[in-house]
């Protein structure tokens, strides 16, 4: 019984192991997706990699920042809120990924984006999401929010991203006397704090997060073939 | 000298429960999204952390069950498994050290579950080479 006792310890773990991994993975259609690895552009439209799963249940959660920043027509049928943070990688590989479907989808798409940077995990995310508020103040809110996306592998590393982000401000062709100081006004801060309590009163836990018509989208859903089905079926459903 | 193995096979345990977590996290996606909690997604999100097509994690949580398999046979008197133990431990060592290195100079980020897997591997090799190479087979 000694001899065998050795082999049957290992067999109980590598069942406890196969199986607690088995439990805890199923719900996962198919293989590893990662946002940043997407089904490439020139995929058909429609083509699907894994089975599109059902959104979650609709939350309104509480106002955020007032005026939110917003793309497309008030009216669309689809409306795609992201809680972002302008240093999480997920977020950068996602930023062209939204791009693709305001292109495809053109003014039935409606997107708002939140801040949500996460602190501490993120060094400077408080000093992107402060930036862009800043030009957002200037009406040069979606140019600063897609050159943090563009430049965020540059900027991140940066030990001091002050005078990154001012440089960037006169990029996008704004007072950059008034950028220096607007970035650190209560206003800028009551409007990330405000979007803020708006992503936790969603439940939010981490970036990107997606909510289309008030229902999230699950982050496995993110890619661009996935996505595309999922903006689709609104549109059909408000028909 | 069995006394040592004992403790590596408890050791190793931690070590695959840490590394089925992220395999299960990357396979769900989840680590690979930023969040307040963890650095991992810059980490996990690298091109690093898939070999082969498998995600990196899954191949550790594999040599923790080796690891682990070997100690509980060397536990119960299986001498040959112990012997193999120090060369599977050094390679796994030399791989916790060459993470680091990247999480450190090339990805700029850490995540604090591939450190802890690093600590694992670090504790087991040192507990398996003082038990083989230090401490005398009979007082062991």
């Amino acid at each position: 019984m000694k001899r065998i006792l050795p082999f049957i310890i290992i067999l109980i773990v590598l069942a406890l192991a196969l199986g607690s991994a088995w439990y805890l993975t199923r719900s996962v259609p198919s293989a590893p997706t990662v946002v940043g690895q997407q089904a490439s552009p020139q995929q058909s439209p429609g083509a699907q990699t894994t089975p599109v799963q059902q959104l979650g249940p609709f939350n309104a959660g509480i106002p955020g920042a007032d005026p939110p920043h917003t793309h497309g027509q008030a009216s669309a049928p689809a409306h795609l809120e992201e809680f972002g943070d302008f240093e999480c990688p997920p977020c950068g590989a996602f930023h062209p990924i939204l791009k693709q479907m305001e292109q495809e989808f053109g003014d039935k798409l409606h997107v708002t984006f939140r801040e949500f940077p996460l602190v501490p995990t993120h060094q400077h995310a408080l000093a992107a999401a402060s930036a862009a508020e800043a030009a957002g103040l200037q009406g040069k809110f979606w140019e600063m929010h897609d050159l943090l996306y563009d430049r965020q592998t540059a900027w991140k590393t940066q030990f001091d991203v002050r005078s990154v982000f001012e440089g960037y401000a006169k990029e996008i062709g704004i007072d950059v006397e008034r950028y220096k100081r607007d970035v650190g006004s209560d206003l800028v801060q009551q409007r990330i704090f405000q979007d803020g309590k708006r992503g936790h009163s969603l439940g939010v836990k981490g970036t990107p997060t997606v909510f289309l018509n008030g229902r999230e989208v699950p982050f496995e859903q993110l890619q661009a073939d996935q996505l595309r089905v999922v903006i689709q079926r609104e549109i059909e459903a408000k028909k | 000298m069995k006394k040592v193995y004992i403790p590596a096979a408890l050791l190793s345990l931690l070590g695959l429960v840490d590394a089925l977590y992220l395999t299960v996290e990357h396979l769900t996606g989840e680590t690979v999204r930023c969040t307040i909690l963890s650095g991992c997604s810059e980490v996990l999100s690298s091109r690093y952390a898939v070999v082969a097509g498998f995600p990196l994690a899954s191949i550790g949580a594999v040599a923790y069950f080796t690891v682990f398999s070997l100690a509980t046979l060397a536990a119960f008197g299986y001498r040959a498994a112990g012997t193999l133990l120090t060369p599977i431990l050094s390679a796994m060592f030399v791989v916790s050290l060459w993470l680091i290195y990247l999480q450190a100079f090339v990805i700029r980020e850490f995540c604090q579950y591939c450190l802890f897997s690093a600590a694992i591997t670090s504790a087991l090799l040192l507990l398996v080479v003082i038990g083989r190479f230090v401490l005398k087979p009979a007082s062991v």
